[in-house]
């Protein structure tokens, strides 16, 4: 088991006991990342509650795209099967998407199911110039090129311009998907781009997919809404949890200097953010460099060294992996459930001198 | 006048909500010193951080503001607040009635819901002022916004009703708009995208989205009643109604019944 404090290795029990100094004397705690599996996830969340940490995730900026216009507007979404057996057309929104998996079995494969097996599988783009059959480069940006795409599907805008080609194949087709990443497009643009398929779903069938996410978001917003109530960031100082997307917004707190410890969750491999150094932390994480954090400890990676629940992205859900190649590296769940045993069983943290 | 005066920097965010003329007249000034206004799991008390001296008058004045004051005058019914110095994101988020000026800066969401009362802010403030939170219907909702200085991107999102008047304003001035009226002497790129109703009124503006469509110049009666609307609040902003104004139509990807004046 490889466990760093400062730099210098030792073992995990002396990295817990550090980490649970740390994370017992601070006033505001954040436990970012969660990049794990679901029991992680879980400990993750009863240990912020315990000593009422915030939360928020490593992709969180497209999460909150995703979650922000789903409030509003809702959403018509398809699934990668779905899209992969039944879409004779693929729009792709910006550049993001044509780098994921999804987009190879995509172009590899034709629709097999439905009205449109059989036929051939188009493919649009807006915003990127990549290997389609329309292809339109946008100045303005997506957002608005997503509105002008909504204006001629709607009959606001007419012509025969790109877009309004772009508009008219996808009217056309039998089953269409409107491929986006969320982080890429932001929240006006996808809230612009489920008016679209609103729009074009009056007359045919049209769905959006969202690809990409980093670490494992979509497994903490179902994970979070079951626990919560909420979504990811929530904060818990106030004994309930509240939920801010401004205000726990780790990358914007730890620049205002209102944190005073960081956990970062990274047990399924994730970028470490850049601000990470610059605040006292904790790193739970899978193949850890001793750098990333002030007290680092080595966890084993779900679905790897042992067998976990996580976001399975082809299919979509929430699915068990058993471990491809077995450790004794300790779960991340069970670290996170030692810290919160450690600082539950202590004294709870008494009220400090008067603040100012 | 009873008054609030900030003795040092705030270790922590603090939640102003429950901090009003209205709530602060009830109480001793023992009782108001021992409100919490902490938000982690330390906890902070009105009087730690403030000198409290209440008289029950329906004015309050916060001498030192900071920008860790979140949500001061939020929900206020009735009565005056005025902060001397910034405050922090939702500044009169809510708020129903009554006035609240605030010297400084403010945080983003400002008014944020408001659907009466007047809000003026004499600096900057940031992103979403006048504009939705997450999950929120609505952004401004029939209260007065009045920005003396620069607000940030994404001001007036998804308002419904009111009125905002700013001196400059970002990127997506007026995104999403529901109705309402919203007026600034120079904004950023894309005006009013994604705007269904509402009315835009602008000196300058960077790149007008190709979903908006110019219908020319008119001389309506409605502007000129807008105009003497407005002289009450910026006689810089009535002004701009003056000149010879283009309109344009938009957001043609909705139902296109905004509108956005552009004074030449």
């Amino acid at each position: 088991m490889a466990a760093w404090v400062k730099g210098g290795a030792t073992d995990a029990g002396t990295a817990i006991e550090a980490a649970a100094s740390l994370l017992a004397k601070a006033r505001a705690p954040v436990i970012a990342g969660l990049s794990a599996d679901v029991a992680a996830i879980r400990a993750a969340y009863d240990l912020a509650g315990r000593i009422g940490a915030s939360v928020d995730t490593a992709g969180s900026i497209g999460t909150y795209a995703e979650l922000g216009a789903l409030s509003r507007v809702g959403a018509l979404t398809s699934t990668p099967a779905e899209a992969v057996g039944r879409a004779d057309m693929v729009l792709v929104v910006g550049a993001a998407p044509w780098q994921t998996p999804l987009m190879k079995r995509l172009i590899d494969t034709k629709p097999t199911r439905g009205r449109a097996a059989g036929s051939d599988r188009a493919l649009l783009a807006v915003g990127a110039n990549a290997t389609a059959s329309l292809a339109w480069p946008a100045a303005g940006g997506l957002t608005e090129a997503v509105g002008v795409l909504r204006a001629f599907a709607r009959g606001h805008l007419a012509g025969d311009a790109l877009p309004g080609q772009i508009a008219a194949r996808l009217a056309s087709a039998q089953y269409g998907v409107l491929l986006y990443d969320p982080a890429e497009l932001g929240e006006a643009g996808i809230e612009m781009l489920q008016g679209l398929a609103m729009e074009l779903s009056e007359t045919t069938r049209c769905f959006t997919l969202a690809t990409g996410g980093i670490g494992q978001d979509r497994a903490v917003v179902p994970v979070a809404a079951w626990l919560t109530g909420q979504a990811p960031r929530s904060g818990f100082g106030r004994r309930v949890p509240e939920h801010d997307p401004w205000r726990f917004d780790a990358a914007r707190q730890v620049a205002a200097g209102e944190v005073d410890a960081v956990l970062w969750l990274a047990s399924v491999p994730v970028a470490c953010p850049d601000w990470l150094s610059t605040v006292p932390s904790v790193a739970l994480v899978a193949d850890g460099a001793s750098k990333t954090a002030e007290i680092v400890i080595a966890v084993g990676q779900p679905g790897r060294d042992h067998g976990g629940v996580l976001w399975n992205d082809p299919r979509a859900a929430l699915t068990y992996w058993p471990a491809s190649a077995p450790t004794d590296l300790p779960s991340a769940a069970s670290i996170l459930g030692a810290l919160t045993e450690r600082l539950t069983t202590g004294q709870p943290a008494s009220r400090s001198e008067p603040a100012c | 006048m009873s008054t609030l005066i900030l003795r040092a920097a705030p270790p922590e965010r603090l939640d102003f909500l429950n901090i009003n003329p209205l709530a602060l007249s009830g109480l001793s000034q023992g009782e108001a010193e021992r409100l919490e206004v902490g938000t982690t799991r330390t906890g902070v008390r009105l009087g730690e951080c403030f000198s409290v001296s209440l008289d029950g008058a329906d004015t309050l004045t916060i001498e030192g503001g900071h920008e860790r004051l979140d949500r001061v005058g939020a929900s206020l019914s009735a009565g005056t607040i005025r902060v001397t110095g910034d405050v922090g994101q939702r500044l009169g988020a809510g708020m129903a009635g009554g006035s609240l000026t605030v010297t400084g800066n403010a945080g983003p969401y400002a008014a944020s819901g408001a659907t009466g009362g007047t809000i003026t802010i004499e600096g900057d403030a940031g992103d979403y002022a006048g504009g939705a939170v997450y999950a929120a219907k609505t952004g401004l909702d029939g209260a007065t916004l009045i920005i003396r200085g620069t607000a940030g991107a994404h001001l007036g999102d998804r308002m419904r009703r009111g009125t905002i008047v700013a001196g400059a304003a970002g990127a997506f001035a007026g995104s999403r708009m529901i109705a309402g009226t919203l007026a600034a002497l120079a904004v950023g790129d894309q005006p009013g995208l994604g705007m269904r109703r509402g009315t835009l009124v602008l000196g300058a503006h960077g790149r007008m989205a190709e979903t908006f469509v110019e219908t020319g110049a008119h001389d309506l009666v409605f502007l000129r009643l807008l105009a003497t609307a407005l002289r009450g609040l910026s006689p810089e902003h009535a002004a701009l109604l003056d000149k010879p104004l283009r309109r344009y139509s938009g957001d043609l990807a909705t139902i296109a019944k905004g509108e956005i004046w552009v004074a030449a």
